[in-house]
């Protein structure tokens, strides 16, 4: 994976298998978008895409209504990124086997919500806490960590491009 | 307030009604998997906040587990959890007992 600044966005050239896996983690994730309004204890990555607003039990109610009016939003949101996500690799020029995929600042902003929600499923899945060592980013194929890592710099690299844009 | 907020992001807007609502405070938590720079993105991008105000907001988050990132009727504090889980942000909404 490499990165050329382009006027306003970014072009990521990725290698063929690191394609491969971001289609594949799109269509997890977006299976795990479809389940309807959350049911919260039975599901342990639903409950991190979908938390709870309220924290105090006796606000159950109003939990259940708040729920109800934004769950179909959020999934209309979270989906949104993701086709965004697969629609810029399926527009992404082959060059001599890697794939070059030109990103609009529009894009980039799409992309980092979509690589957030894979890397929250993800996270979760792994049982990732805050004081682990990482393992290399280069090798996506080692471990799941290993891919936990490179979806992290892939995610902070294309933030870093957009925070640029939001403060200059 | 910042000028680099995205013009299609809604100002949080002063509640005046006095009496007919506690104000809630609206929690975000730290957690393992959001990036640091991510975080203080997302809320310059929600709150139009400043990059010193984002920034410190995370460090709280960061170091503290957790910060009061705005505050109003519980209307619109559902409001900014549910923009907050749009975003991916872990935050909660609950009565400011201060």
């Amino acid at each position: 994976m490499k990165f050329k600044a382009a006027g306003s966005g970014v072009v990521v050239s990725f290698e063929a298998d690191e394609v491969a896996v971001l289609r594949d983690l799109s269509r997890q994730i977006t299976q795990v978008l479809d389940g309807g309004v959350p049911d919260h204890g039975s599901d342990a990555v639903r409950d991190r895409l979908f938390p709870r607003a309220y924290v105090d039990p006796t606000e159950d109610r109003a939990e259940r209504d708040f729920q109800s009016v934004v769950h179909e939003d959020l999934v209309r949101a979270k989906a949104h990124a993701i086709e965004a996500l697969v629609q810029g690799l399926d527009t992404g020029r082959d060059r001599r086997g890697r794939l070059d995929v030109a990103l609009s600042d529009k894009d980039v902003e799409l992309w980092v919500g979509a690589l957030n929600d894979v890397r929250l499923a993800l996270g979760v899945t792994l049982g990732v806490t805050e004081d682990r060592d990482e393992v290399g980013a280069d090798d996506l194929q080692a471990s799941g960590f290993g891919l936990y890592d490179w979806l992290t710099y892939l995610q902070g690299t294309l933030v870093d491009v957009l925070i640029t844009g939001l403060n200059n | 307030m910042a000028g680099s907020a995205p013009s299609t992001i809604e100002a949080p807007v002063e509640e005046t009604v006095v009496g007919t609502d506690t104000p809630w405070l609206v929690i975000v938590w730290n957690d393992p998997v959001n990036l640091q720079n991510y975080v203080v993105m997302v809320l310059q991008k929600l709150f139009g906040y400043s990059l010193e105000k984002a920034t410190r907001l995370m460090l709280e988050v960061h170091n503290d587990g957790k910060s009061v990132v705005s505050h109003g009727t519980r209307e619109k504090a559902e409001i900014d959890v549910a923009r907050l889980h749009a975003a991916g942000l872990w935050a909660t909404m609950e009565r400011d007992r201060a």
